[in-house]
């Protein structure tokens, strides 16, 4: 059994399975997450490393200040690559994009902004608060514990019911 | 909640949001004068705040003063449309 942020994982589930436990992670960005802290594919629980376990808790705890990851360009079409036997030169381990420039950060790094837990059910209420406050229909709806979005009401409605509330959490 | 975002949730944010015209706004806004409209999907513009406007509900125009945090939203979604069910024993009452 492996705790992370207090929520626990099943040891027997797929790593990419039990991410999902977090209120917040679905299945896609718990793919996401497991590529970003290289976790296979049909990795179990059980079989995390304690590094792995580490860096999964290190990105969660904060997603938003985590590091971008960086962009690595191809290699430009005039790119020679070392001859075989010979020493690769020493700043081929920093890559620079093909103008030279060093690599940017990449843009499209939507893992950084996801909210878990407790910050994304503060989001919630917040968001509820708000409409109840201006009194708008959606706020009224969730103050009478009524479906918001043009659902029927005589019969069923029974999410609703049972979640739509100002104080939801 | 970001308002821009729900002016333009689902919409082209080249079109913008969608709102109307009124050609009384600096008039209402001067006299204190509520606008009367039947635009609902109006979108609430960051200008309109502090004006007051009667909007239609499919039956009688319903007063709303537009406050900072309306703004982004419909001027729609203040004017209620559904009128909650009472029991009266006679009809003719």
């Amino acid at each position: 059994m492996v705790h992370i942020l207090g929520v626990l994982l099943p040891d027997t589930q797929l790593a990419k399975f039990a991410l999902t436990h977090f209120y917040g992670i679905g299945h896609k960005t718990a793919h996401r997450l497991c590529a970003r802290v290289q976790i296979h594919e049909t990795c179990k629980v059980r079989d995390l490393t304690s590094n792995q376990i580490t860096a999964l808790t290190a990105f969660l705890s904060s997603p938003s200040t985590q590091p971008s990851l960086p962009r690595y360009t191809l290699a430009t079409s005039n790119y020679v690559p070392p001859r075989v036997g010979e020493p690769v030169p020493e700043n081929a381990a920093t890559i620079t994009s093909a103008d030279g420039a060093p690599v940017k950060e990449s843009l499209g790094d939507r893992l950084r902004n996801i909210k878990i837990e407790s910050e994304l059910r503060r989001e919630i209420r917040e968001n509820i608060a708000h409409q109840r406050m201006i009194g708008s229909y959606v706020g009224r709806r969730h103050a009478m514990g009524l479906p918001v979005r043009g659902q029927n009401t005589q019969t069923n409605a029974k999410t609703a019911k049972k979640l739509n509330r100002v104080e939801r959490y | 909640m970001v308002p821009t975002a729900v002016a333009l949730s689902g919409r082209s944010a080249w079109k913008g949001p969608f709102f109307v015209a009124f050609p009384n706004l600096r008039q209402a806004l001067e006299n204190n004068v509520p606008i009367t409209t039947k635009a609902r999907s109006c979108t609430i513009l960051p200008n309109f705040v502090g004006l007051r406007f009667l909007v239609h509900n499919g039956k009688d125009f319903v007063p709303v003063t537009i406050s900072q945090d309306m703004v982004g939203h419909k001027l729609g979604e203040f004017s209620i449309t559904k009128k909650r069910f009472t029991y009266r024993a006679t009809k003719n009452k």
